[in-house]
């Protein structure tokens, strides 16, 4: 199930510049958007907003105080973390706290020792502001954080980098056709070195839940678990001095934690990963999925629901579609039924 | 009529709390293991037939929550899961109920629905994972083509299930991505009616 090396990627000849960027109709996939709701926020009907409970503080010197409480009183969730947490009035006579968005119904208790006057609810925008008519727009109903770059925005490909994504969906749908010889489902899915590091292991795995009798054993799960037992063996405290292909590259991410997961890696699969796949690679912070066969009813990535792009989620992957023919793959042989998970 | 019942959904009450609490039992063992404190038990004809808990960190695996963990040993198990079983299409968790401390995940509610799942009960909600209704009704409210829906009913043991999260959040998660000091959290210990912040990871 896990291929050592990333031999098999080799970039096909190409004498024009591999470091030109691709435009994004030239790219083998369509980028599937995952933030239209978030996009058209320019008109005030159109600015998203949520109840919060807020509090004047008539006397503008207690407002640090108030913020230590804040702090430590439970109330301060991550869910507000775009807002500023004070008002100043226009007229400088008193400020307004910020308090919380949860528990709608009940007002949230208050310290006697701090003068403040009954809370209140008001509705504040649900985001941050993209745009800076957005943020005229959010300002005006409470003090908004602008955060015109978000986590998620589609980055420039080079012509390097979509031939590097052509071998590795050439190599996806060369080993799902190996699965369905071997009397599998056709789908498979595969996790190669990036472009940038070659020397990165690659992990290849095929869907077998034929074989092993278990409904669950999705290609998208079993190249997660490929990648946890190999790193199993390489944990810290048991790292085999002699076995060199084992060894985590110098330059792999070394961050605690983060050598189990697929931080920083991009995962190709032959079908749309079912909404248990498409949670499981988002646990595992996957930076980007292309797909090559759309699963309207099942799938996880835009077809049955669309996971990393539901709101409260902590972690975004960009979604790629594989456009038809592209970069010479053909779904030849790949054909599943349309109500199956893949 | 009525007080027959009533009496009736009590006993039943009293029964889902005692397999709750089994389920708690298997979250503190998971807390012990500094894992992030998640406890299930899978019931079949009034037996216990797989109890598990999370163990993300131990298998360097972020897709091993409890649920998936009882998955894998019900199916591993002949006695449990006969291979004819399988092979003739039935779903393998039909006569099973599954209780679980925290509301499961998206991943764990769509593994539950295709293994055809009969009934969860579940402590608490997950605000930011939460496949049984609090970010996607993985469980129901999302149509599949194929797999029924299944009920999840929340609140046996809520409470118990939200301070064990807290307890482990109050602690340093070194297996964390980027670990965060907690040297200034305290244990908070007042609870909001329905309005919960646990997490399930």
């Amino acid at each position: 199930e896990v291929e050592a090396s990333s031999s098999s990627n080799h970039v096909p000849e190409d004498t024009s510049d591999p470091n030109a960027i691709v435009p994004d109709e030239d790219l083998p996939f369509t980028r599937v958007k995952l933030t239209s709701d978030e996009d058209d926020e320019e008109t005030s009907e159109a600015v998203r907003t949520v109840q919060a409970w807020a509090v004047d503080i008539p006397d503008p010197r207690h407002t640090t105080s108030a913020l230590k409480w804040l702090k430590s009183s439970g109330l301060d969730t991550p869910t507000l973390s775009h807002l500023k947490r004070v008002r100043k009035s226009p007229t400088g006579t008193h400020s307004t706290l910020l308090l919380t968005s949860t528990s709608p119904t009940i007002a949230p208790e208050l310290p006697s020792d701090l003068d403040l006057a009954a809370p209140y609810q008001l509705a504040v925008p649900r985001s941050a502001a993209l745009t800076p008519t957005s943020l005229a727009l959010k300002n005006a109903l409470w003090p908004t954080v602008f955060a015109p770059r978000r986590k998620g925005e589609p980055e420039d490909w080079s012509r390097a980098r979509a031939q590097w994504a052509c071998a590795a969906m050439v190599r996806v749908v060369e080993e799902a056709r190996a699965a369905r010889a071997a009397g599998e489902l056709p789908i498979a899915s595969y996790v190669p070195a990036p472009p940038e590091e070659p020397a990165w292991p690659s992990y290849l795995a095929r869907d077998t839940r034929v074989s092993s009798a278990h409904p669950l054993r999705h290609a998208a799960l079993n190249v997660v678990r490929a990648l946890s037992n190999s790193t199993a063996s390489t944990s810290a405290s048991i790292i085999p001095a002699t076995a060199a292909a084992s060894t985590p590259p110098t330059s792999a991410p070394t961050k605690n934690g983060q050598h189990y997961l697929l931080t920083s890696r991009a995962l190709f699969v032959t079908h749309e990963p079912c909404v248990m796949c498409s949670m499981a690679l988002l646990h595992s912070r996957v930076k980007e999925v292309f797909f090559l066969v759309p699963m309207q009813r099942t799938g996880g990535c835009g077809g049955a629901a669309c996971v990393p792009k539901l709101e409260g989620v902590n972690h975004r992957f960009a979604i790629g579609r594989w456009k038809t023919g592209a970069g010479g793959v053909s779904v030849e042989g790949l054909e599943i039924d349309e109500d199956i998970d893949s | 009529m009525i007080s027959g019942d009533t009496e009736n959904i009590e006993e039943a009450s009293d029964e889902h709390l005692a397999w709750m609490l089994q389920a708690m039992e298997m979250a503190e063992e998971a807390l012990t293991a500094s894992e992030v404190p998640v406890g299930c038990v899978f019931v079949r004809g009034g037996r216990s037939i797989a109890r598990a808990r999370n163990r993300t960190n131990e298998l360097r695996n972020a897709t091993r929550h409890a649920e998936l963990e009882a998955i894998d040993a019900i199916l591993a198990n002949p006695a449990l899961t006969p291979p004819s079983l399988l092979t003739s299409g039935a779903y393998p968790l039909a006569d099973t109920t599954l209780y679980v401390t925290v509301e499961p995940c998206i991943m764990c509610a769509s593994a539950l629905r295709q293994m055809g799942i009969k009934r969860v009960f579940y402590g608490c909600a997950n605000e930011r994972f939460g496949g049984c209704g609090s970010v996607l009704g993985v469980n129901k409210g999302l149509a599949h083509p194929k797999h029924p829906p299944f009920d999840a009913t929340d609140g046996y043991c809520r409470e118990e299930a939200i301070m064990i999260l807290r307890r482990f959040y109050v602690t340093e998660n070194t297996n964390a991505p980027t670990p965060r000091s907690k040297t200034n959290r305290v244990l908070k210990t007042d609870i909001p009616s329905r309005e919960p912040t646990p997490r399930h990871s």
